[in-house]
């Protein structure tokens, strides 16, 4: 594995797969409107190498008012992501992102992959969001968790495996 | 229908010992990685998440 980082960013090359292109979409969007953002969880290590599929990426955004939100809804709706689980921006904002609940974004008639979007829950999202490291994927912008970051959220024999892949995916990155 | 006797000790057991294999795998697979040209793993990774 080629890869190059330094404390705050790391530099990676690798043939794209729909994942990949999915996570550069959405995160070009929120880096354009210049909203904070970071992906967190399964594509963390998908990224870094792990030979999986997710069904969704996850990502937190910073808290953003409605005004804000609904350029943002627009941008999706321009670069042809749609929202799965709300018609309206006033409803996703409202309903959704503001009580606690991802909004989730796919290409039109699709369902999977998507997009899992949503405003921090807790302290711990918050330090995530704070904390963001910065990679710089094909020289596209992607923001991920510190590199130390462990998922205490889930204990199920799945999450401890994840975790264990990120943190392999960490040593990757010391070791090249 | 006669349901086939669940033995849940050694149910508990395997599963215990797939959880190793499994860990010992991601090792293997780590270290393989770590050797291997982007260019090649991400191909392969590719045809398993583009399916």
């Amino acid at each position: 594995m080629e890869i190059k980082y330094s404390k705050n960013k790391i530099e990676l090359e690798k043939e794209l797969n729909a994942l990949d292109k999915l996570a550069i979409k959405i995160s070009t969007i929120l880096n354009k409107q210049d909203i904070k953002h970071v992906i967190v969880s399964g594509y963390i290590c998908i990224l870094f190498g792990r030979s999986r599929s997710s069904e969704n990426i996850d990502i937190i955004i910073e808290k953003i008012g409605p005004e804000k939100f609904e350029k943002l809804w627009k941008e999706t709706k321009n670069k042809e992501l749609h929202c799965i689980n709300a018609q309206k921006p006033k409803e996703a904002y409202n309903e959704y992102l503001t009580t606690g609940v991802a909004i989730r974004l796919s290409k039109k008639d699709e369902f999977i992959p998507n997009i899992e979007m949503k405003f921090p829950k807790n302290e711990l999202d918050a330090w995530t969001l704070k904390q963001r490291k910065q990679v710089l994927l094909n020289s596209h912008k992607l923001f991920i968790p510190p590199w130390n970051y462990k998922y205490h959220s889930n204990s199920s024999s799945e999450a401890k495996k994840t975790s264990r892949t990120q943190n392999t995916s960490t040593t990757l990155s010391k070791t090249n | 229908m006669k349901t086939p006797k669940i033995d849940l000790k050694e149910i508990k057991k395997m599963k215990k010992q797939n959880f190793k294999e499994r860990l010992k795998f991601i090792d293997k697979y780590t270290e393989w990685l770590k050797k291997t040209k982007n260019k090649k793993w991400s191909r392969q990774q590719k045809k398993i998440i583009n399916k």
